[in-house]
């Protein structure tokens, strides 16, 4: 069914003795979605993203991939999803297609439909060029857009990339974004991790986030960050340096902060004195608009601005 | 299982193939030692069927001469004349020679007036004890004017297997160092364990449709095969180049050397459930791998060692394999019965190197 869910958490959780990696999580992602998991280093992601895809059992609940139990239809769960870890998870002496062939094998492909699957996967990665070359002369980004390649070769329900933009340059990171955008209007779903959020920010639909293993916050990154919007105006301005600079410290005293070209007014109306101020300093006004938070600020409003170690 | 075992066996022996240093370590170095140590031991067989030099002073004139025709004629020991008998005693204390004789004048056993043998104290036990022994033989026999009477009958107990001729010191070293190096086999399994970790392969493996203990075994019999290889390579090569004898059942020493191999491979899975990195592997690994070859008599024949040392060495499975190989070497018409304890030694430590393996190896790390 179309609208069935890809992926359920339900109550999934995992204890390593006496310390608790993750809580409880409910999820559900539906079919041809981008989902992004954030959180700090420890939060859980990892943790969780190795429940759902059997690689470590949960201490409680459990997942379902397109209906198949994790835990008691394992394989036909496994076969549901393609995982790219955060390593780069190949074989470094193979060349990509002996990697693939290896990968496609354990997922039952053998054959002509082998071989079709290596192709369309190196397609995919932008590495058909380099098939016969070993992967230990690839570039990050090369390896990279490999990984994705390795987690799509048996063509997923799920796929999950776990920081797959890790250390890669500008334009891998684009054909990487281009790919998972591609697999989604093929109807794949995506479960996404990031640090980058303003990668999150650009892919996803909806987001969780975690942190202490919870989920703190969920739901589409534009009603998110209205919640977290504390209000105020941000005005952009056109002109040269000091003309801009001149403007900001006119508007100081009513509430003004600067970034770039934008000015930032607290929420404490009225404005009407500062954009006098602004205008009296010579910056011609461009935009005026309310002001809004962004998935960094919503997630450093979540988790805290202290240091993750973990 | 084949699903998962044909194209395990195919990427474990692409990336091995890749990896000149397994190589190295695993075929070169080994024939590197066999030739070393065969001619080593070689020359030292020679040297021991050498006649050796013994000084001899005699004072005592036609009395002594049968003793140094005795010695002469027994073709042990080349007589090298000495002008009195402090010059024999000198010779021996300078190391000139390893022993020396001297004949006084009134030189008569009979009455209590007997000949000196001096011996250098530095010479090894493992040969002034024979060389003194041969020494009072020869002297004693020419002393008595001929053969003594025969004490004893010396035979081979029913059953023995007829001693063969033309026994080369390969018929040691190649199995001593087959046995030695097929155990590194462990070491380059167990650090393609952590490679697997390290890179996160092992977590995509864990991801796909595959019952963890198919992985698992999936990673071990290309290793179990290569071991079987290697060794079987090297005493091909053992007993094609150097001359090593086979005269037991080919059978048995393949089904031998499928246990030595298992059981390398188990080891192997052993040392990497107990290390968490490369660095690990690698000093916890060639320690253990060389003091089992030690003990168990890879370097040096565990017939020579003391009895305690002896004993020792069947605690590892190095000294059960040799144990086996030897009987399957230098015995004509040894089989399956003659080498049953070897073997079930051999493959009841592979089981226990698997089990402890298993107890300790964190499927999810």
């Amino acid at each position: 069914m179309a609208n069935d869910p890809v992926l359920e958490l339900v109550g999934l959780g995992k204890d390593y003795g006496v310390r608790t990696a993750v809580q409880t999580i409910d999820l559900t992602l539906s079919r041809g979605e981008i989902f992004g998991l954030l959180g700090p280093n420890g939060a859980g992601k990892t943790t969780t993203i190795s429940m759902a895809c059997g690689v470590v059992p949960p201490s409680r609940g459990t997942a379902r991939i397109a209906g198949a139990d994790i835990r008691t239809r394992t394989f036909d769960a496994k076969r549901a999803i393609g995982l790219v870890p955060q390593d780069l998870a190949l074989y470094d002496e193979l060349t990509p297609r002996q990697n693939l062939a290896f990968f496609g094998q354990l997922y039952g492909l053998a054959g002509d439909g082998l071989a079709r699957r290596i192709d369309w996967a190196l397609g995919i990665a932008g590495l058909t060029d380099r098939a016969g070359d070993l992967v230990k002369t690839f570039s990050g980004g090369m390896k990279r857009r490999l990984n994705l390649a390795a987690g799509l070769i048996h063509e997923p329900t799920l796929l999950v990339l776990d920081e797959p933009t890790v250390g890669v340059d500008p334009q891998s990171r684009r054909h990487i974004f281009e790919a998972i955008r591609g697999l989604r209007d093929r109807g794949m779903t995506i479960l996404y991790t990031s640090h980058y959020m303003e990668e999150v920010e650009e892919l996803c639909d909806r987001v969780a986030i975690m942190d202490a293993g919870r989920v703190v916050a969920s739901g589409a990154i534009d009603a998110l960050t209205a919640q977290h919007t504390t209000g105020g105006v941000e005005i952009e301005l056109d002109g040269d340096e000091a003309a801009i600079v001149a403007a900001a410290t006119a508007a100081a005293p009513h509430g003004a902060s600067r970034t770039g070209a934008t000015l930032h007014l607290e929420a404490r109306p009225p404005y009407a004195p500062a954009i006098s101020a602004i205008e009296a300093a010579g910056a011609r006004i461009k935009r005026i608009g309310a002001r809004r938070a962004d998935l960094e600020t919503v997630f450093l409003a979540l988790t805290g601005r202290g240091l993750r170690d973990a | 299982m084949p699903a998962t075992l044909v194209p395990t066996l195919r990427k474990e022996l692409l990336l091995l193939r890749r990896d000149p240093r397994a190589l190295v370590r695993l075929i070169v170095l080994p024939l590197l030692f066999i030739g070393i140590f065969g001619y080593v031991f070689k020359n030292a067989g020679e040297k021991q069927g050498e006649a050796r030099p013994i000084a001899v002073w005699n004072g005592a004139g036609p009395a002594g001469e049968p003793l140094i025709q005795g010695l002469a004629g027994s073709k042990l020991f080349t007589v090298i004349p000495a002008a009195n008998a402090d010059a024999v005693e000198a010779a021996v204390a300078r190391h000139d020679q390893p022993v020396g004789l001297t004949i006084p004048p009134g030189f008569d056993p009979a009455h209590d007036h007997r000949a000196t043998l001096w011996i250098d104290p530095g010479e090894p036990p493992q040969t002034a004890g024979p060389l003194r022994g041969a020494v009072i033989g020869v002297l004693t026999r020419a002393a008595a004017g001929g053969e003594p009477p025969k004490v004893v009958d010396v035979r081979a107990p029913a059953g023995a297997t007829d001693p063969l001729e033309g026994l080369s010191s390969f018929q040691l070293t190649v199995p001593g160092n087959a046995v030695l190096f097929g155990f590194f086999i462990a070491l380059t399994c167990a650090l393609s364990f952590a490679e697997e970790r390290r890179s996160g392969t092992w977590r995509r493996l864990l991801a796909a449709p595959v019952p963890a203990w198919k992985l698992l075994v999936a990673k071990l019999v290309p290793y179990v095969a290569l071991g079987a290889i290697q060794v079987g390579l090297l005493f091909a090569i053992g007993a094609l180049g150097f001359g090593m004898q086979i005269n037991g059942s080919i059978a048995a020493l393949a089904v031998l050397t499928v246990g030595v191999a298992t059981c390398a491979t188990t080891l192997g899975l052993l040392i990497a459930a107990l290390s968490s990195t490369e660095k690990q592997i690698s000093s916890l690994g060639a320690v253990l791998i060389m003091i089992m070859g030690l003990v168990g008599g890879c370097m040096f024949p565990r017939a020579l060692m003391p009895h305690v040392m002896q004993q020792v060495g069947l605690f590892v499975p190095h000294g059960w394999a040799l144990d086996g190989y030897y009987a399957l070497l230098r015995r004509h018409g040894t089989g399956f019965a003659d080498v049953l304890r070897p073997l079930g030694a051999v493959y009841g430590f592979a089981l226990l190197f698997a089990v402890a393996g298993l107890r300790r190896f964190r499927f999810d790390q």
